[in-house]
């Protein structure tokens, strides 16, 4: 507030609202005028902080004092590091309730297609599948959270973790299926015609290969999940992207909080690609 | 040489794929020991009648009677019926996710035919009789189509067997491997093995087969031996169909 002292802001807003005897010694003097506050507050947030209104900074100077600003003056970092675990925590019940509900839901598809079995269970996971992909995660978030969940006195972690769950089963669901179906026909009618039952086809010749066709699919749904965690913020969980937007709310500086967030999640999601391509390579060299 | 015994005996068998009739009133009866070549051009219905006999299609009517019991009566185990029932594809359908010798012995052992010393006994045993004692330890892809389509057999009769069906087994194969293939069914027919062979390979059912039977639109036209169906034949069918080949 100092740049609006030095330059008389102060007094010309509370002179528009009113008070041309602006005094800040008085006692009790701001909170006598709740408008005029208001009014300095938002204009603060758009001032040029005093100290460094000096113009012979270079960017990398100017850059690393935006670092120490936002991350480690008042140990900013470690909103950082708790969003970064909610985020975490969230993406991997997310990911771990999306494969259980994805597989099942796949397995009862499949079932159905190759077997004529679970006809109403079959037509429960296609409405499930079609509006949840039918409708914005963020609206299906909103949903659970406000309606579904309103009442359960759950954690709000927990909460988003099964709201993801819940998106990415249904397209978990679709990717395993397509995974299952692109397992050649003739695969399970050579394990058949050996005498296998069709639930022993499945578990020693068809998901294994089928493990194969998905896992790439598989991996870019986890990266798009942990990815669309960053709208946890939306019903008040501080997610590593909420937490850069309160510091950009502390220090007034976009720059540094929301590009170190970016680069956190490419960091992780390159981190994840590597992982996969190894995992997709070791099960090529079994086949050729 | 095929003996007294009747092994299968099918009955009128009929097979509808939606308003389409594949099969329309097939009847015959193989004994043990016996070679059945069945020939006929594509879509007359020769893969599906030797699909029905293991009940990889479900057949619409009829009776298939194996070993003296009725098939189709539907108490009986089909994944029972089909241990003793071996089959080769035309695209091999090898496992490509196992080795060759875990694709002869996975069935045996899932199925607790045998134990895992016995299956793998056996897939040797079994290898050295397709020649393809060294390629235990490789993966299918790794193979020729002729050695993919011997390791089929191998895998096939790593169940014991009493019957063999295959299904145009050298349709998908380079000329070249053509022969190593029929050499092997024909060691196989040689040990006393029954078997139905739907075949494009008139050099392999002359030699090979007791008996020829042409399959037009769904019915058998002829069923006789192999000498009186390539030479002395006088019914129109037969000399359209072997008039259709080089």
């Amino acid at each position: 507030m100092a740049y609006l002292e030095e330059t008389g802001v102060i007094k010309d807003i509370f002179a528009y609202y009113g008070d041309i005897g602006y005094d800040p010694e008085i006692p009790g003097y701001f909170s006598a005028h709740p408008e005029a506050l208001a009014a300095i507050q938002v204009i603060d947030h758009y001032s040029p902080e005093t100290e460094d209104s000096g113009d012979d900074q270079n960017f990398f100077e100017w850059l690393w004092s935006e670092i120490v600003k936002n991350f480690v003056e008042k140990d900013r970092y470690q909103l950082i590091i708790m969003g970064l675990q909610n985020t975490v925590f969230i993406t991997i019940i997310g990911l771990a309730l999306g494969l259980l509900i994805g597989i099942i839901s796949a397995i009862i598809r499949s079932y159905h297609d190759m077997r004529n079995k679970f006809k109403i269970l079959n037509a429960i996971v296609r409405v499930y599948i079609t509006v949840i992909r039918g409708t914005p995660i963020l609206v299906q978030l909103l949903i659970i959270y406000f309606i579904v969940f309103a009442s359960s006195g759950l954690n709000s972690i927990v909460i988003a973790g099964i709201a993801f769950g819940i998106n990415s089963g249904a397209y978990v669901a679709e990717i395993v299926r397509a995974g299952i179906n692109a397992v050649p026909k003739g695969q399970l009618e050579a394990a058949e015609s050996l005498g296998m039952t069709f639930n022993m086809a499945m578990v020693t010749v068809i998901m294994p290969q089928a493990v194969r066709n998905i896992l790439p699919a598989l991996c870019n749904e986890g990266i798009s999940l942990l990815k669309e965690t960053s709208i946890a913020g939306y019903i008040g969980i501080v997610d590593v992207t909420k937490a850069a937007m309160l510091i950009r709310s502390q220090t007034y500086s976009a720059f540094v909080p929301l590009i170190g967030v970016a680069l956190i999640y490419l960091i992780i999601v390159l981190f994840l690609q590597y992982l996969v391509g190894k995992l997709e390579k070791r099960l090529n060299n079994a086949y050729r | 040489m095929p003996t007294d015994e009747v092994l299968l005996e099918v009955k009128d068998l009929h097979k509808y794929f939606g308003d389409l009739e594949v099969l329309k009133g097939i009847s015959t009866e193989v004994r043990r020991g016996e070679v059945v070549a069945v020939v006929g051009l594509s879509g007359c219905g020769k893969s599906t009648f030797l699909r029905c006999i293991n009940q990889l299609e479900v057949p619409t009517s009829g009776e298939i009677i194996f070993e003296g019991t009725n098939t189709l009566d539907g108490s009986i185990d089909i994944t029972k019926l089909r241990e003793r029932i071996g089959m080769v594809f035309q695209s091999f359908n090898l496992f490509p996710n196992m080795s060759v010798k875990k694709n002869i012995m996975l069935a045996p052992v899932k199925l607790k035919v045998m134990t895992e010393e016995e299956a793998s006994v056996k897939a040797e045993e079994l290898l050295k009789r397709v020649g393809l004692a060294d390629k235990a330890d490789e993966y299918p892809m790794k193979l020729s189509g002729g050695q993919q389509q011997r390791v089929a057999i191998a895998r096939a009769l790593a169940m014991n067997p009493d019957i063999m069906l295959f299904d145009e087994p050298t349709s998908a194969l380079d000329p070249m491997m053509v022969g190593e293939v029929l050499n092997i069914i024909k060691e196989l027919a040689e040990s006393g093995m029954t078997m139905i062979v739907v075949t494009h390979e008139m050099g392999f059912a002359r030699e090979v087969a007791d008996r020829v039977m042409l399959f037009h639109n769904g019915v058998v036209v002829e069923d006789c031996t192999p000498e009186k169906f390539f030479n002395e034949n006088d019914n129109p069918q037969v000399k359209e169909f072997l008039s259709h080949l080089i």
